[in-house]
């Protein structure tokens, strides 16, 4: 024993604690660098910071790191989706009965566009299609909401976007666990059923959802409706929703996205109050984005650029086509459409949510898959917030100088 | 100079300007749709007239002209019917109230016509704090020098509008104690309180010169009174209503200024500048207290619950009520009397459901039955 033993080693190990705080801290300046710019949201910033700290940058974020760090990536993923769950408030779609269509049609016409851009141009191969297609039906939550928030934005084109982006979320979900058995079909050493896997993690993710939003219910009978006890109550929910979907290999996005629209369309009595995540949410979004960043790949942005480039197009264009398709007898004013359209474009990362499930019963395909979009997914990081932010300011929703 | 030339109109022919608040049904917070919903709207040509208003929450309705209170309420009934189907498909909801219980004037924004960006130049913060929702009622006058009677001697009744139409307890997510909160927010403007104690449209005149000529006032809009004539309209407009949570009681309230006009022209009680002394005091007791404030009268000097005058004036109406159809209309205002104001209702919500955004949930669902 020597007679500074009780001194650290030098250089100190890092921890979880450590990475989180720095993540944090430098996410945060980074997203003031780019609000500075009075065009990019602190999305971008976030995301910038992320992509330079970590692998494809100066690497002082390593794999080990990174992964140290998902826990916490997953629970605020689980706060953001079920905010979203909470605005699909299905008596708006029985009063505007163009609305769901509009939705399926925004859904569906992209999903065709890309599929027949990658399979009968590029060339993919059909189901690596059809799972990209899929994958690109689906808006970023946490973009679009960040960006929400950031304007402080509200109005039709706001209200009509986050209805959309939980819609084509839980479409895309969906989307992807029928073409499981698919995909499993082809992995090897499957021993399981795997149309039972995919009924499995709907009829699942449905059921947990559903029991969550009884169980809170319950206890928000029991506590009334102080803010304080509800907001924790709801935390609490989500915090075992994601738990519980992680162990029995459930889809978190779909049951927490349940969870959210069972909050906002069941709860008959009342009985929930809007808990405003405020100020943690925040403090989570931060954290998701420049995560996300670290995800990307300088390589991204290479030789299959093209490729990603014109599925980003050929995904905005489905977008916009279903929309003006029923614009019309829906009594939304083409300038609306536009906005509506543009806004949607933010595209989740692969890494995150939707996409857990192929990666864990085929590896291989995930990594084909991730070819194939990876580039997409790259060039809709940068210009997914910015179309957003862009679109409601020009819908005149949101105000630009609301910067928290 | 231009002159205000008063265009005659049917006397006790009467109409009603409405402001409505617009609200999201997610928190019930208001919702700057006003824009979506006048343009979806007014596709479908409802009666009367729809209109935005100073901040982007807020529309407006004007009825047309009519002489009797059953024909009022059924466009009033016909044009929110037209306004609720169109709020439901955009999500939103249309609530009535003098005030939004619980939104934060500071996250308002203006509708961006020129009168309105001028008014929030002009007034700053006032502008947005000016989110407030009333009711105007025009009372038809046959000549001016009957407009400038009428508008003095139903200044004694404002605590009475007031009482009857108070529905803004809530303000600022705050219980205020006032029964009619809304009415602070407007006597903050300088150009708000009182017309000025005129004998004759000349005289009123004359003042309205010298006030453009100071370039304090480009037009009427610019006077915020409590009651005031206008001109262009022929009418006499009562402006201290809070807008009522139905509009059957709008209607209601619109159908008692018409009586009160009716019984004033026939029976010409004399009016004297000593309705002034005691106008503010009277005024705040009704805001502060509704049906229970005091009423003090400046000649006699006698005191006596406003609730108590209440009964009586309905009953010295008696005969003009018969006479121009609103029997129905003054049976429900019996039932406010006894019952309560929509203050009390939404007092009444708030104490069974605990919290404001209910309140407002209530409220709208109450609107749109």
């Amino acid at each position: 024993m020597t007679a500074a033993g009780f001194l650290p080693h030098w250089p100190p190990a890092v921890n979880g604690f450590m990475v989180f705080g720095l993540l944090l801290l430098a996410g945060l300046c980074g997203g003031r660098l780019a609000a500075t710019t009075r065009v990019l949201p602190a999305i971008t910033g976030y995301i910038a910071t992320g992509f330079l700290l970590g692998p494809g940058g100066l690497g002082w974020l390593d794999e080990s790191m990174l992964a140290q760090a998902r826990v916490i990536a997953e629970f605020s993923l689980g706060l953001i989706v079920f905010d979203l769950g909470r605005r699909l408030d299905l008596d708006w779609a029985r009063h505007d009965r163009w609305l769901l269509p509009m939705g399926l049609a925004e859904s569906v016409i992209s999903f065709v566009a890309m599929f027949a851009l990658l399979h009968l141009l590029g060339g993919i191969d059909t189901l690596e299609a059809a799972v990209a297609g899929t994958v690109g039906i689906a808006t970023a939550p946490a973009v679009v909401l960040l960006v929400t928030y950031e304007l402080k934005a509200d109005g039709p084109v706001t209200r009509r976007m986050l209805w959309h982006v939980a819609l084509n979320n839980i479409v895309a979900v969906l989307g992807i666990t029928v073409l499981l058995p698919f995909i499993e079909a082809r992995a090897e050493g499957a021993s399981w059923n795997p149309v039972a896997r995919s009924l499995w993690i709907v009829a699942g993710s449905f059921l947990l959802g559903y029991v969550a939003f009884r169980v809170l219910a319950l206890l928000a009978r029991w506590f009334g409706k102080s803010p304080g006890p509800q907001f924790i109550l709801t935390v609490g929910a989500i915090i075992v929703t994601v738990g519980a979907a992680q162990a029995g290999r459930l889809s978190v996005l779909l049951a927490l996205l349940v969870l959210g629209v069972c909050a906002r369309n069941l709860d008959r009595d009342h009985r929930l109050i809007d808990v405003d995540f405020g100020r943690a949410a925040q403090l989570f979004f931060v954290f998701l984005f420049v995560l996300a960043g670290a995800a990307l790949r300088t390589d991204q942005f290479g030789s299959i650029a093209w490729l990603g480039l014109a599925f980003v197009v050929a995904r905005a264009i489905g977008k916009a086509a279903g929309l003006f398709a029923l614009a019309w007898p829906a009594h939304i004013s083409p300038r609306q459409a536009a906005t509506l359209g543009l806004a949607l474009t933010p595209m989740l990362g692969l890494s995150i949510g939707m996409t857990q499930p192929i990666y864990a019963v085929a590896p291989e395909f995930g990594a084909r898959l991730t070819a194939v979009v990876a580039s997409g997914v790259a060039i809709l990081y940068l210009l997914g917030p910015i179309a957003t932010r862009y679109a409601l300011l020009r819908a005149g929703e949101g105000e630009p100088a609301a910067r928290d | 100079m231009p002159a205000l030339d008063f265009t005659a109109s049917d006397a006790l022919t009467f109409g009603v300007e409405l402001e409505l608040q617009l609200v999201n049904t997610r928190d019930y917070n208001l919702a700057p749709d006003a824009d979506d919903l006048l343009r979806r709207a007014t596709r479908d040509a409802p009666p009367g007239e729809l209109k935005p208003e100073i901040t982007q929450s807020m529309v407006e309705i004007n009825t047309s002209v009519h002489r009797r209170y059953a024909e009022l309420l059924t466009e009033l009934h016909a044009t929110r019917d037209v306004l609720a189907g169109h709020a439901r498909k955009m999500n939103v909801a249309i609530a009535g109230g003098g005030t939004h219980p619980f939104q934060k004037w500071s996250e308002r924004k203006i509708y961006p016509t020129e009168r309105f960006l001028s008014v929030s130049e002009k007034y700053g913060f006032l502008a947005k704090q000016f989110t407030v929702f009333g009711q105007h009622v025009h009372i038809g006058c046959a000549s001016a020098d009957d407009a400038i009677y009428l508008t003095l001697a139903l200044v004694r009744y404002v605590p009475h509008f007031i009482a009857l139409a108070a529905s803004s307890p809530y303000y600022q997510g705050v219980d205020t104690a006032f029964d009619s909160s809304r009415l602070s927010v407007v006597n903050a403007f300088p150009l708000s309180g009182t017309m000025p104690f005129v004998r004759s449209w000349r005289e009123f005149n004359h003042y309205y010169d010298r006030m453009f000529g100071l370039g304090i006032v480009a037009s009427m809009k610019d006077f915020y009174w409590d009651i005031r004539p206008k001109p262009e309209y022929g009418t006499v407009e009562v402006r201290v209503c809070d807008t009522p949570l139905t509009v059957d009681r709008a209607a209601e309230i619109a159908a008692f200024v018409q009586a009160l006009a009716s019984w004033l022209w026939e029976a010409r009680p004399e009016v004297t500048a000593d309705i002034y002394v005691t106008h503010s005091y009277n005024r705040f007791q009704a805001c502060r207290h509704g049906f229970a404030g005091t009423l003090v009268d400046p000649v006699s000097g006698s005191s006596r619950p406003l609730a108590d005058d209440l009964r009586e004036t309905f009953d010295r109406l008696a005969p003009h009520i018969s006479l121009l159809g609103s029997t129905d209309a003054f049976a429900a205002l019996d039932r406010v009397l006894a019952e309560g104001n929509d203050a009390t209702w939404l007092r009444r919500q708030y104490a069974a459901s605990g919290t404001l955004p209910d309140v407002v949930r209530h409220q709208a669902a109450l609107w749109a039955a």
